[in-house]
């Protein structure tokens, strides 16, 4: 059995406007991946590939060790995928659905479906049709969780949620989470819950893989630091700063794989080191998507 | 595993579509009680009521089990389930013609009961009449082949509309037909070369339908 839960290996795919390229991904079982990425980065086209759904023209993608699209039936059965922009028959009530996923998966977990029906406030007597967006979204989850599934595939889960569905939603995901055998991917242009999911993120732009490593070195690797030097200084182009951005006497420096090394080489330049700053995860995803667009000195 | 989910994929649009079914069935009957005991503008009314409910459940089966499915984002959640895209179709083509095979044949039967019982009805109109309820199937074929393919509404709108023109011009062209025509109005039901040359294009005509459908269902990249 491969360790590995998802493996992309130079998928690409072409549609008239855009293009998915070369794009290589490794999540190791029992992990939870944060994909990252704009609106019309390529995450949703990704997760479709994954799912068997859209055809890569070219490249290997396996699931759970089969290879994708032409293993899809025998993949799916152990995979809950869910997305922001799937529905749900609104003509049949939530029981209905219910019912529909327990004749179709063995390990369809009853207590767990009721303890979800509880714990995101659900009416399985109810028709789809009067649910609400946040309502649509548990109940999609629902189902997909209590299948109890290997791997999760979650396309933009949170969007459009209430602050407190959107909690609830995370905090039922995080439960998930506990489950040591279970992989997670999720995408989302939510920084924020990616954070406090994730143990491995993934930042995809323009089609493009742009960087991918796991949380604590993203955290520890980005740094801002802030300088102040007369403008006829040179600051030294230093290995591991990705863009030095000058106005007048101010200068920041973004250093994505920083060394305390680096704020000594600058003051040696005549520089004065004002500060050395840790960067959220949301800045670091600005940052990597400007650096990479060519837009850091917009 | 592959026909279980064909089969609770099959079970799940009988599901949502029994109403429907019903309502036709319903339609049906009652044009074929006027079929039966009415007269003259009666007759042809029940007649037209008849041709109606079929078309009618046709066009609305497909626009609810596949247009639909589309329109309303409910294919990612079935395309979520352990089934690949030619079980899908399998399913739908399945599940169409399951649900309107039975209310057609209802029908069929029921009009060739309807023209036998009948005394004012000549027992030649029988051939006509299966004629004209195979093109119905033809047309439905059609339909439901240009949703499946195109998964577009406008597509299966043009489809319609090209269907029911045809459908039209198909009954002038039967009608007229001298092989079919001298014996329409007979006492007895003559089952002729080209009654019979008819039937079998419209049955070829929905074998290749079918056939080339899982066809270009085969071939496609993007399922969503």
């Amino acid at each position: 059995m491969t360790s590995l839960a998802v493996h992309f290996s130079g998928v690409e795919k072409s549609y008239p406007h855009f293009k998915l390229d070369s794009v290589d991904l490794a999540l190791p079982r029992g992990c939870v991946m944060g994909f990252v990425g704009p609106n019309g980065a390529g995450k949703s086209t990704t997760i479709r590939i994954l799912m068997g759904l859209v055809h890569q023209d070219r490249g290997e993608v396996e699931a759970l060790g089969r290879a994708m699209p032409d293993e899809q039936v025998a993949a799916k059965w152990d995979i809950g995928f869910f997305s922001e922009d799937m529905r749900l028959y609104e003509q049949a009530r939530l029981d209905w659905h219910m019912d529909f996923m327990r004749s179709i998966y063995p390990g369809w977990d009853p207590d767990y479906a009721t303890r979800l029906l509880r714990r995101f406030d659900l009416n399985p007597q109810q028709k789809l049709k009067g649910f609400s967006h946040g309502q649509r979204v548990k109940a999609g989850l629902m189902l997909t969780l209590a299948r109890r599934p290997k791997l999760l595939v979650l396309d933009e889960p949170t969007t459009g949620l209430d602050p407190v569905a959107r909690s609830e939603v995370l905090a039922e995901l995080m439960e998930a989470m506990t489950d040591e055998e279970r992989t997670i991917l999720f995408s989302s242009h939510n920084t924020r819950d990616v954070e406090q999911l994730s143990d491995l993120i993934v930042f995809i732009d323009r089609g493009r893989i742009i960087d991918a490593r796991d949380k604590e070195t993203f955290l520890e690797s980005w740094r801002r630091i802030r300088l102040e030097a007369p403008p006829e200084t040179a600051l030294p182009e230093l290995s591991g700063v990705a863009h030095v951005k000058r106005s007048g006497r101010l200068a920041v420096a973004t250093a994505n794989r920083f060394d305390p090394e680096m704020a000594e080489a600058y003051r040696q330049a005549g520089a004065a080191v004002q500060k050395v700053e840790p960067m959220t995860l949301e800045e670091i995803f600005v940052a990597n998507v400007q650096i990479g667009r060519g837009e850091a000195n917009d | 595993m592959t026909s279980f989910m064909v089969r609770r994929l099959i079970a799940k649009d009988w599901r949502f579509n029994r109403g429907l079914i019903g309502f036709y069935i319903a339609a049906g009957v009652i044009a074929l009680a006027m079929i039966r005991f009415g007269e003259k503008i009666v007759f042809y009314t029940g007649g037209i009521l008849l041709i109606s409910a079929l078309i009618g459940l046709g066009i609305h089966l497909t626009i609810a089990t596949v247009v639909e499915e589309r329109k309303r984002k409910t294919l990612p959640f079935v395309m979520s389930l352990p089934v690949s895209f030619m079980e899908y179709t399998t399913a739908k083509i399945m599940a169409n013609l399951l649900v309107f095979l039975g209310p057609w044949l209802t029908l069929v039967a029921g009009t060739f009961v309807v023209i036998l019982g009948r005394e004012a009805i000549p027992n030649g109109l029988t051939p006509f009449a299966v004629i004209l309820l195979l093109e119905i199937f033809v047309g439905y074929t059609l339909i439901l082949a240009v949703a499946l393919i195109t998964e577009s509404e406008a597509w299966t709108i043009g489809a319609i509309v090209a269907t029911n023109i045809f459908f039209n011009l198909f009954l002038f062209y039967v009608s007229n037909r001298p092989g079919l025509a001298a014996d329409m109005k007979g006492p007895t039901a003559v089952w002729g070369a080209e009654a019979l040359g008819i039937m079998a294009v419209e049955l070829a005509a929905i074998a290749v339908i079918l056939g080339l459908t899982f066809f270009f269902q085969s071939r496609k990249k993007d399922f969503l």
